[in-house]
């Protein structure tokens, strides 16, 4: 249920960025970068996109979005694997002498404006 | 037109928390976030906390909730100063409200502010309301797979206080089990052990807050 508010911050900031650019066209395309252990759901922020788009700068932009993995770095047996999900244990050699890298990002990375 | 932004989407939930953790430095208080599900004890481990910091501590609550001013009444009725905080619906407190409740408060009288969030592990974890110290509660009759099912909101905490430790012999709860998930997915989090209804853990937890609060700057 947060996808609410982070759309809510992301409409917010796609505002604030197109205020301080020159670009006044129609917004087409969102960019976005949400890890897969952001712990938001990419389908939930979709839904709260058409939810919340209408009426403000958004409103009929495609989003897309990707979701960089995140990376098991194992200190035992030294594989590096990557993971859609948050694991305590090597996928390899099930040490949990482990450290999780990455996959979290919550980006806006880039705005497509009509010429 | 592609404009490249490559910006948090929380950026102003991560400033405005900035701005609140300055602002209670300033004033020399101790902002304490507390998170749990409904139910975990999040009200009740409070009350028996500030009681024992009685005299050493001059504690306040901001109390989130959906609605409603339950925990806001108890917290009047022992004399500590709360401000409410209805969400309206959103299932966390944000930085924003944390902000405008903190107005409600004189700083100056305070040392340590609690903040208790809205009941959910899921998304509370991701919204940094500008307070020192995080812990997440977890009462034993929730079960003992949580920390591996809610990943975020452990890896988030500073300390969890397991509550309502006096059931232990009715339930299937093993400390050991969401101690030894725990120490894998945040090894530098503290576990206390607490029963409000016996007194159990709530002195060493006591004075374990009331030695974290000292370190802050005046």
């Amino acid at each position: 249920m947060h996808e609410l508010s982070i759309v809510d911050a992301l409409i917010e900031q796609v505002k604030e960025t197109l205020d301080r650019s020159d670009e006044r066209g129609r917004v087409l395309r969102l960019e976005l970068r949400i890890g897969r252990l952001s712990g938001v759901s990419s389908q939930s922020l979709r839904f709260a996109v058409e939810l919340l788009a209408p009426g403000t700068s958004v409103e009929g932009a495609e989003v897309v979005i990707r979701e960089p993995k995140a990376v098991c770095n194992c200190h035992a047996c030294h594989a590096q694997v990557e993971i859609d999900e948050l694991v305590v244990e090597c996928p390899k050699c099930g040490s949990d002498d482990v450290s999780i890298e990455g996959g979290r990002d919550l980006i806006l990375q880039s705005i497509e404006v009509e010429e | 037109m592609r404009i490249v932004a490559a910006k948090k989407i929380l950026k102003a939930n991560d400033q405005l928390a900035a701005e609140n953790r300055a602002r209670l430095d300033a004033a020399g208080v101790f902002g304490l976030n507390v998170v749990g599900s409904p139910g975990a004890g999040k009200t009740t481990l409070l009350e028996s906390l500030f009681a024992k910091l009685k005299g050493r501590l001059r504690p306040a609550v901001i109390e989130g909730d959906i609605a409603g001013s339950i925990d806001a009444d108890r917290m009047e009725q022992i004399g500590v100063p709360v401000v409410q905080v209805n969400t309206d619906g959103a299932c966390h407190l944000d930085a924003n409200m944390i902000a405008a409740a903190g107005q409600e408060l004189d700083l100056n009288e305070v040392d340590l502010l609690a903040i208790e969030n809205v009941g959910n592990l899921v998304c509370t974890a991701g919204f940094d309301l500008g307070e020192h110290l995080r812990i997440v509660v977890l009462s034993t009759s929730e079960g003992d797979d949580k920390a591996v099912k809610y990943p975020a909101i452990f890896q988030g905490s500073d300390a969890l206080f397991i509550t309502k430790i006096d059931l232990l012999p009715h339930l299937n709860f093993r400390v050991e089990r969401i101690a030894a998930d725990l120490r894998r997915l945040n090894p530098n989090a503290v576990v206390f052990q607490v029963s409000a209804v016996r007194g159990d853990g709530i002195a060493e937890a006591a004075d374990w807050l009331a030695q974290r609060c000292s370190k802050r700057p005046r």
